[in-house]
């Protein structure tokens, strides 16, 4: 006679898998750090998504503020250019994704992770290399999203995004 | 989350699929040496890519992988007498050479050349190290020999075994590069497995249960990086190279050998996981041999005859719950082979994953599969061959290392990732 696991292993008993949406979408902030970044976040925000809103961040096209400056709460902007607040964007979030192009500066990484990290979101940091990257772009880049980036992937073409995002059902 | 054509591409192996065409651009582990241990053995059945083949050696020693069933009536050529440098089928007497070819057929006379009319699909098989590798694309686009170092470093510095798993092998290889899984399911091991326990790294580990992941591209696949704290504001790296498409190395923890796996379809429920440990530069010590021998680190031990684990799904994988009560096991299953098995065939003979839902940590997975479709697509629409074909990406290390904090460790580890011959892997 099988054992209990044996049955339960079978593609017969997977067809009894009870069939019902398991979850529900999670909120899902992408934010670009830099410009070559924000086309590409353009480009992926046009795509259908389930509960994933983009934005830049406004670092590189100002000054960079402190986490516990008061105008960090005006500090991203959304695909159409419009000022955002980054704490309640933040608050509403179940994870965020900070996207830089290597070699890039990528310091507003700095006061979204710090603001993520008060809020104990997690954040996830997606550096998209080319070929051309030297190592010390590549450097410069990790060295301001490692402190806050709980998952770092550096990848080497700019499709992964889409396929991320789908990936964790944005 | 994948879509259904998706899961259906990466798991349907057989002739004619994507993925199927994707494993048959490869040098594969097929049988473990000690299957064909003499000249005119007996034949061995194997089952690979949903493909019933046979293996053979024969009086000269020639190592052949034949369609399993006799042209003429189809009769299992396991039930063959293997003489004479050709199996010859009991039913008839008609009689094949280890490439396939006919060499008689002894109700026709010789003279008609009707041997030389029939030939049975047929595959390379090549022994290197401890294990029979075949190769079963398309014969004009044969790649060069395989060069992993565990297979090519010398016999008394190495161990390979294989595992029957009642899986599909997507859901096995992806336990292969899930690092964060490492912390629940085989938290017990750690400090008692004798080939894990004693390193400096096991602190790293102890001390700081959340480690950080960067997942890197590289030519042949992937590397997925574990990070925790060390002294000095510097970061402890665990480093495991996946290489498509299905190879992965354990980062080594002090001076054990350095453990890794294949994980090769047999059908699309079915898969052999191959384990291997070896020391780049020293031989095995008889302890860690009989530990390898025992089932203990990344082996199993057998029902006897079989390369099937004595703790499986038929016996509920000799599930202890006061283990699990007490902490001993994490799962209530006993060693870190079986652990992942038993949760991995647990999901079903081939995983739904429209269902799942993944998270951050999941991205060392979301890219393979990522690189495993666009590399069967490429291959599919344009003929481009895969990475991890060519030699060079086989030459690959796990590493654990302590760096500096800004450093990519990709670059940084770049001598410890590479085969170094004659030099020890980097480990803490």
């Amino acid at each position: 006679m099988l054992s209990e696991s044996a049955r339960m292993a079978s593609a017969h008993e997977a067809r009894f898998r009870v069939a019902y949406p398991n979850s529900v979408p999670r909120s899902i902030k992408v934010v670009a750090l830099d410009e070559p970044s924000r086309r590409l976040v353009d480009e992926v925000s046009r795509l259908p998504w389930n509960k994933a809103s983009f934005f830049t961040s406004m670092s590189f096209e100002g000054a960079t503020p402190r986490a516990d400056d008061s105008s960090i709460k005006a500090w991203l902007s959304d695909i159409a250019g419009h000022t955002k607040d980054l704490i309640a964007e933040i608050d509403e979030a179940n994870f965020v994704v900070m996207v830089a192009s290597a070699g890039e500066d990528a310091q507003g990484a700095s006061v979204i992770g710090e603001a993520c990290l008060a809020r104990n979101v997690t954040t996830i940091g997606l550096v998209v290399q080319s070929p051309e990257t030297s190592e010390a772009d590549l450097s410069r880049t990790l060295s301001h999203m490692r402190p806050f980036a709980k998952m770092l992937v550096i990848a080497s073409g700019q499709d992964y995004v889409e396929v991320m995002l789908t990936a964790l059902r944005a | 989350m994948l879509r259904k054509e998706q899961n259906d591409l990466l798991t349907q192996t057989g002739p004619e699929t994507a993925m199927g065409k994707l494993f048959r651009s490869y040098w594969m582990p097929a049988l473990l040496a000690e299957e064909l241990p003499s000249n005119d053995c007996p034949p061995v059945r194997v089952k690979l890519l949903s493909e019933r083949l046979l293996a053979v050696r024969d009086s000269d020693g020639r190592y052949g992988l034949i369609d399993e069933f006799c042209a003429h009536r189809g009769v299992s050529l396991w039930f063959g007498r293997n003489e004479q440098c050709g199996i010859r089928c009991p039913y008839h007497g008609w009689k094949y050479d280890v490439t396939g070819q006919c060499v008689d057929v002894p109700s026709e006379p010789e003279e008609s050349g009707y041997a030389k009319k029939i030939k049975l699909k047929s595959y390379p098989l090549i022994k290197i190290g401890d294990v029979l590798w075949t190769y079963m694309g398309p014969a004009d686009n044969e790649p060069p020999h395989p060069e992993w170092e565990f297979a090519l470093v010398p016999p008394e510095q190495t161990f390979t075994s294989k595992r029957l798993q009642e899986s599909n092998w997507l859901q096995a290889m992806e336990g292969g590069i899930d690092s964060s899984h490492v912390s629940f399911l085989h938290s017990g091991s750690l400090n008692t497995d004798p080939l894990f326990k004693g390193s400096k790294g096991n602190q790293y580990n102890l001390n700081d249960k959340k480690p950080v992941f960067e997942v890197v591209e590289q030519p042949g696949g992937l590397y997925i990086g574990a990070r925790r704290n060390a002294e000095e504001g510097k970061y402890y790296w665990r480093i495991t190279p996946w290489v498509m498409p299905s190879f992965t190395l354990v980062p080594p923890r002090g001076d054990h050998p350095i453990h890794g796996h294949f994980w090769i379809p047999i059908d699309d429920e079915n898969c052999w996981a191959w384990s291997f440990d070896y020391h780049p530069v020293r031989a095995l010590t008889g302890d860690e041999r009989q530990a390898m021998i025992d089932g203990k680190g990344i082996h199993v031990r057998y029902v006897p005859g079989t390369y099937r684990p004595l703790a499986n799904k038929d016996n509920d994988y000799l599930m202890d719950r006061d283990a699990q009560r007490a902490g001993t096991t994490y799962s209530g299953v006993e060693g870190i082979a079986m652990q992942d098995a038993s949760l991995q065939e647990s999901m079903g003979p081939i995983c739904d994953r429209t269902k799942e839902n993944l998270v951050s940590t999941d991205n060392g997975i979301i890219m393979a599969r990522h690189r495993l479709m666009k590399a069967a697509r490429a291959l599919a629409e344009k003929g481009v061959t895969p990475p991890g074909v060519d030699p060079e990406h086989q030459r690959v290390r796990s590493a654990a290392v302590v760096l500096p904090p800004d450093q990519p460790y990709k670059e940084a580890a770049k001598e410890a990732l590479r085969v170094r011959p004659g030099v020890a892997q980097a480990s803490v």
